[in-house]
């Protein structure tokens, strides 16, 4: 019974990995040649927008975001497990610093435009928004 | 037989009969005790990055992370560290068989809680590194190469039996091969990567990487229509190392590509431990039986005595019974089946069977005169007595 629940569970994750953005278990190997680069910013609750470049209320973007990738967006990387995957991580990487400065007191959302290559395909811009601060301003 | 099958028609309670025999039949734990003890620098190599930055005052809640779920316990900074240290310790104890279970299963545990601590965590190479500790954590592979039997030896107590139920064996045979067949299949299925464009992108953007090759290599390298066929051979080398492991006539081939592949990759691509993990792995596919194959060696003979002793000493799959010949004796081997061979192939099929000289030996089986005397051999065991 152990071997076929394992079994089962393995081919479930392999089928999983076709349509979750996280692959864990589907060992899709270099997936895609697919690049991206993002402008970050901080819109504040004043209407600016401020590129997270910019240290700001004692924070830094790179040190607060240090890994798979994200902690230079501006610069073009590959997405080394895919984009979809790679866009997950910077969704979830903007709703983290929006939830983890608490001494940043203007900014209300955190805003990424970002450029993406799938593969040789031509280039794709989207937006993707953290999470809304109440407590900003 | 399981329950499921009992009342089923008689094929598939046979089929299932048999399938309950193959995995509860006792095979030589041999193999996995010899992953445990690769394992334990890999988990090392696995665990390293996490300590240096715990040793530079930095854990993974201090930038940002992902739980998998808000009810996942996090621990304290220092109550973290502790166990990741626990983790390193535990895998050393693994590798060196001292409370073998214990230290396996402690290893597993930290290890896979680490790597659920977060999404950002999770890599394919980590996820083969929990499948490869949760089966040597379930399977007794710590009755050989560890201390504890070193120790139940020094206490005159008897060893304990090296063989045991098979099916953690043609489990991780299973997971090894999925490996190797997901990734193979997911590339199949994608025209982008079958195709050659993938591969094509990557070496491009990679160009001034390849600064040190000479020009003609980058030329070829950087060429499109060289991806097209480099894709698909890339792609049926990954389908026939999960194809070809589960025959006995093409396994040592698919060993000795699934090597050159794995070295390619190590030099090519940053995939933390999965080299050296999925290179230890492929000891699980040696037959699960040992000393059924004598060597016979002319102790009078300086050179064969020397290589009887490199055999000893490199025979961590137990393949060999080192036995005296008469002297003036060439060296001999005498397979499973009955069969001798004798003189340089002998050796030479040695060193194939051997898991460090292997990948430099299974090539000189090729040779004719080696090819010759194994087809004798073949003959020889095959004919009537």
């Amino acid at each position: 019974m152990v071997v076929v629940a394992v079994v089962l569970l393995q081919v479930g994750f392999v089928a999983r990995g076709y349509l979750s953005d996280h692959k864990e278990f589907a060992f899709q190997m270099f997936p895609e040649s697919s690049t991206w680069r993002a402008d970050v910013v901080r819109v504040t609750a004043d209407g600016r927008r401020v590129p997270i470049e910019r240290p700001w209320s004692g924070y830094r973007w790179d040190e607060l975001v240090q890994d798979r990738g994200l902690r230079y967006p501006a610069v073009r990387h590959h997405a080394d497990a895919g984009l979809d995957n790679q866009l997950a991580f910077l969704g979830a990487a903007l709703d983290w610093v929006a939830d983890n400065t608490p001494r940043d007191a203007e900014t209300r959302y955190l805003e990424a435009r970002v450029t993406s290559w799938h593969n040789a395909d031509p280039p794709r811009v989207g937006v993707l928004r953290s999470r809304v601060r109440e407590d900003a301003g | 037989m399981s329950a499921a099958a009992v009342g089923a028609p008689p094929h598939v309670r046979g089929a299932a009969a048999r399938f309950d025999h193959l995995l509860g039949q006792p095979v030589s734990m041999r193999a996995l005790a010899l992953l445990r003890v690769l394992a334990g620098p890999v988990v090392l190599l696995h665990l390293r990055p996490f300590l240096s930055d715990a040793l530079n005052g930095r854990i993974y809640s201090d930038a940002f992370y992902e739980p998998y779920a808000a009810w996942y316990p996090e621990l304290p900074g220092a109550a973290y560290v502790g166990l990741l240290w626990l983790a390193a310790v535990a895998a050393v104890a693994m590798s060196l068989g001292f409370l073998t279970r214990l230290a396996t299963a402690t290893t597993f545990a930290i290890v896979a809680y680490n790597v659920f601590l977060s999404t950002t965590h999770f890599h394919n190479n980590r996820a083969y590194l929990l499948i490869v500790l949760g089966l040597l954590a379930v399977a007794p592979c710590g009755r050989e190469l560890s201390v504890d039997a070193w120790v139940r030896r020094r206490r005159g107590l008897p060893a304990l039996a090296p063989s045991a139920p098979a099916w953690p064996l043609w489990l991780l045979r299973f997971e090894c091969a999925a490996i190797y067949g997901a990734s193979g299949l997911s590339k199949l299925v994608d025209p982008d990567w079958f195709g050659g464009t993938v591969t094509w992108q990557r070496v491009v953007r990679a160009r001034d990487e390849l600064g040190a090759l000479p020009d003609w290599t980058v030329s070829v390298l950087t060429d499109r229509s060289f991806h097209t066929g480099a894709a698909k051979v890339i792609v049926l080398t990954e389908l026939f190392i999960a194809v070809g492991l589960w025959w006995r006539g093409t396994r040592y081939a698919v060993v000795w590509v699934a090597v050159a592949f794995h070295v390619a990759i190590e030099f090519s691509a940053s995939v933390q431990v999965f080299s050296f993990l999925a290179i230890g792995v492929l000891v699980i596919w040696a037959v699960p039986s040992t000393r059924d194959r004598v060597l016979r060696i002319d102790p009078t003979a300086g050179r064969q005595r020397r290589f009887g002793g490199l055999v000893r000493l490199l025979d961590w799959l137990a393949r060999f019974r080192v036995e005296p010949a008469p002297p003036g004796s060439p060296l001999e081997i005498v397979d499973r089946d009955g069969a001798t061979i004798r003189g340089a192939p002998a050796a030479a099929f040695a060193l194939s069977r051997l898991p460090l000289t292997a990948w430099f030996a299974l090539p000189a089986l090729l040779l004719p005169g080696v090819r010759r005397a194994r087809r004798k051999r073949a003959t020889i065991a095959a004919a009537p007595t």
